[in-house]
């Protein structure tokens, strides 16, 4: 493959649905050695543009050239053939079985009729040594132990095990902490060194411009521009994306008071030792770490969800003895957990179904559900978050992401907590929709509601946060506030111990070249279901 | 401010009253109608309507009741056959008591239901034991106890309290005219008419709803979830009790074995109403169109002499037909989901 042989081009595409023109006339290309950064706000296109690269959608109109040469791919196996592979958000993992059969699957090698595991073993040990991650993907972890970053490097190593000319990553670090990042970012200028033609879709504007060589922009479904990634600016990215300027997305007025919402002491639990901490009313109180520290177990524990075996929580000044969430919430707590489709909303139910569910014990008289009052708040809060749904009747799983967190939001408003718990609320919404999360985080503050922030995306807890607590390994490491809460002060708490302890397993398995142990900070207990 | 407005215009308001789900049944039970009654005089005829085939989906639509309001929480229940076997039995033997009455008959019953249907409920939601193991349990161990309870195990008789067998075979309005309606078809109207507000209209229908759409984000939305299975097994059981006396009634016999095989018909109705097998979708009301449907057909084919064992073999296929007809649709409503995420 010589390096200037063109990659992909993808020519005048456009692709329509019914009521949506999803792609107008998009170019692109992609050249091998190179790294082309897809950005756009949700429902840009970019889903779009990238499936039909794979071949699970054809282009209404538009051709796609590989190496010079036209080609069409009818189905995604096609795609992998010609040797293009997208690695999506959240790939298929097998959970009985271990890594490497997880990587070779459908290609196991064989002796015989049998499995060759030793042949398997060699090559898979040689492919992670190749690549670093040795230590990142130990060989014995079972599919379903997997961290969603490790099942992304699988899926890569998926990809990479065949002859790979063109790489599309979607979104790949949505899940991953900082150091993962890295790895990853190690391994895709790794692989454009080999000449690789790489597309890599991501919301983290900061983290692209360290990595892509082109920025590519998409708006409702039209490429707006394609520039060199050196000397852009991170603003002026967003200026592209949502065609306004969004400078001012983390304006805060300040307005906490003396009053303690919500006390938290001494808690002991299955993920935590002492936890303590406490959040004013009118205070946004950010949550930092690692992923694994502990952050969303503990709201979990705080709100009822998960066990605790010592310690107590106060909200509101008085003493509280939570034991399930619906406890919590009539204690005056409200959570929107973090996997919003799996633990936030009924998709399959409506708007006005989900967004009045933490309020039924309210809107019922003799246990009948006084319908006018319901439709009434749902509709007062629906449109105060401007949720954009066509009816409060419309199925929640139709909406787009940023509008299902909205759902949820207004469920806890119309619930009027006196803490709101919010775990990761913007994870995987657009940009716009970012905004308006944190414009209403700053109203709520202001109306006098605690609010604990818990959140990976460093400068949104930055930029938000009256007061910051860094978690790390299933304890609170440090409390942040004002001048002294920078990048690098919460991630020299956030990371501490944690670097102390991958250097100890490092010569640990020097000295015994046996298998690496999984990183404590990523296998947490499986949840209970209750 | 914008408020948000109820559906408008009368086409919609029609297609929202029987529900755009409901059509498709509605379709089906006219091309039965149809069909059956060009190929048989009687089938129209109000002996057999209000006869024959009301009183025979009277127990079959009460026990689909409770039976819907179970599967839409996600779960299932497969003892309510036995339960009506127990119910009756206890049913008849009060009432063959000498302080024996039918409304003591009738509260009898209901707490044998009742008390099964909390058996199952704590078995489901304080062992955790997944739904169609613990009631595939009961299932058996309840016909069991019927069996016990009753005198050696033998039928219990109740042929000579007439006020006991009026609950089956009794009428309304009868008259030279109009053979009348039946009192067991005015409990089955009665049961549906509850079983349908309770679903749509109380905090519980809305509960179960959404443990069968997503049960942790209910538990998370402060849904208390075990109360709320206790509470739709309790249901489930009372109905299937309420089932059992009138099955009892009808057939002017407490017997053990009564109500055997009917589970499998109030699951058939509840998934051919358009239920989800995973929970959080379905009505009571596409329910007693679905319970009218099979009724139908097992009408037609009595009149059109098919024997017993056809019969069987097509309750048999329509389960599994209106399962798959359901998985479809939920793939297809998947599948429309994703499709608008990937582009809005």
């Amino acid at each position: 493959m010589s390096a200037n042989a063109a990659g992909l081009e993808v020519r005048g595409v456009s692709k329509a649905f019914p009521n949506v023109l999803a792609l107008r006339d998009v170019s692109l290309e992609v050249h091998p050695g190179e790294v082309v950064a897809l950005l756009g706000e949700n429902g840009a296109g970019k889903s779009t543009l990238l499936k039909i690269v794979n071949g699970d959608y054809q282009p209404d109109s538009g051709s796609l050239n590989l190496g010079g040469r036209p080609v069409t791919f009818a189905n995604p196996l096609e795609a992998h053939r010609a040797g293009v592979r997208v690695v999506y958000q959240e790939p298929e993992i097998v959970p009985g079985v271990g890594v490497a059969e997880n990587i070779y699957l459908g290609e196991l090698p064989r002796r015989g009729p049998m499995i060759d595991f030793r042949r398997l073993e060699q090559r898979v040990r040689g492919d992670l040594a190749r690549y670093g991650f040795s230590k990142v993907l130990p060989m014995n972890l079972m599919g379903d132990m997997l961290s969603s970053a490790q099942r992304q490097l699988i899926e890569i190593l998926r990809a990479l095990k065949s002859n790979v000319r063109v790489l599309a990553l979607d979104e790949p670090t949505s899940s991953l902490t900082d150091e993962e990042v890295d790895r990853l970012f190690t391994l895709v200028r790794q692989l454009r060194g080999e000449g690789m033609a790489i597309i890599y879709v991501s919301h983290r504007i900061k983290e692209i411009l360290r990595l892509a060589d082109r920025v590519a922009i998409l708006r409702d479904g039209q490429m707006v521009a394609t520039m060199p990634a050196s000397g852009l600016s991170e603003g002026e990215i967003v200026k592209l994306m949502v065609g306004r300027d969004l400078s001012a997305i983390y304006q805060r007025r300040r307005a906490a008071t003396d009053r303690v919402v919500l006390k938290v002491e001494h808690i002991r639990s299955n993920w935590h030792r002492d936890v303590s901490f406490e959040v004013r009313a009118g205070e946004v109180v950010g949550f930092a770490g690692l992923i694994g520290a502990g952050r969303t177990e503990l709201a979990k524990v705080v709100f009822g969800e998960f066990p605790h075996d010592r310690g107590s929580v106060w909200v509101d000044g008085r003493p509280t003895s939570i034991r399930r969430p619906d406890d919590g919430v009539r204690a005056g707590l409200g959570l929107a957990p973090e996997d919003r489709k799996r633990e936030g909303l009924i998709l399959m139910r409506s708007v006005l179904e989900n967004a009045s569910l933490a309020i039924l014990r309210r809107l019922a008289r003799f246990h009948f559900i006084r319908r006018r009052l319901e439709r009434q708040i749902a509709s007062e809060y629906i449109t105060r978050l401007r949720v954009r749904t066509p009816s409060l009747e419309q199925e929640v799983g139709k909406l787009s992401g940023g509008n299902q967190q909205k759902v949820v939001l207004a469920r806890w408003l119309a619930a009027k907590p006196k803490v709101l718990i919010l775990d990761e609320p913007t994870r995987g919404i657009d940009v716009g929709a970012k905004a308006e999360i944190y414009r209403l985080i700053d109203d709520l503050a202001n109306q006098g509601l605690g609010i604990m922030f818990i959140s990976s995306e460093l400068t949104e807890i930055l930029g938000l946060s009256d007061r910051i607590y860094v978690m790390q390994n299933g304890r609170i490491a440090g409390e942040l506030a004002g001048e002294g809460a920078t990048e690098e002060a919460v991630l020299g708490l956030a990371m501490a111990e944690h670097l102390s302890k991958s250097v100890a397993a490092q010569q640990h398995v020097a000295a015994e070249e046996g298998l690496a142990e999984p990183p404590a900070h990523e296998t947490s207990p499986p949840e209970p279901e209750r | 401010m914008k408020q948000f407005s109820e559906i408008r215009g009368p086409v919609r308001q029609v297609v929202r009253f029987v529900g755009a789900e409901n059509l498709s049944l509605l379709i089906v039970l006219a091309l039965e109608v149809l069909v059956i009654s060009s190929q048989s005089p009687f089938f129209l005829g109000q002996r057999n309507l209000l006869n024959s085939l009301g009183q025979n989906i009277a127990v079959l639509g009460v026990l689909a009741v409770g039976e819907s309001v179970v599967i839409i929480a996600g779960a299932l229940d497969i003892s309510v056959g036995s339960i009506a076997g127990i119910s009756g039995v206890v049913a008849a033997l009060v009432v063959n008591a000498s302080w024996g009455r039918m409304q003591y008959a009738l509260i009898a019953g209901l707490i044998a239901g009742l008390i099964a249907g909390l058996v199952n409920g704590s078995i489901v939601a304080f062992l955790r034991v997944n739904p169609i193991i613990a009631t595939l349990g009961t299932f058996a161990a309840f016909r069991g106890v019927a069996f016990l309870i009753a005198p050696n195990g033998y039928p219990v008789g109740v042929g000579t309290r007439p006020d006991f067998t009026w609950l089956g075979s009794g009428r309304l309005l009868q008259s030279d005219a109009f053979v009348g309606i039946p009192i067991i078809m005015v409990i089955l109207i009665v049961v549906a008419v509850l079983g349908h507000v309770l679903m749509r209209y109380t905090d519980l229908g809305r509960s179960v709803y959404a443990l069968g759409g997503n049960a942790t984000a209910a538990r998370l939305a402060g849904i208390n979830l075990t109360r709320v299975r206790l509470s739709i097994y309790a249901i489930s059981g009372t109905l299937a009790g309420l089932g059992g006396i009138l099955l009892a009634a009808r057939t002017t016999s407490g017997a053990p074995l009564n109500g055997q095989g009917m589970e499998l018909q109030a699951i058939t109705a509840v998934f051919l109403g358009g239920a989800a097998t995973t929970g959080g979708k379905g009505a009571v009301t596409a329910t007693m169109l679905a319970v009218l449907i099979l009724g139908v057909l097992s009408n037609g084919m009595n009149l059109l002499g098919v024997q017993q064992y056809f019969q069987d073999v097509a309750t048999g296929l329509l389960l599994i037909i209106s399962v798959a007809i359901a998985q479809w649709r939920s793939l297809r409503a998947e599948r429309a989901r994703t499709r608008v995420a990937a582009v809005g």
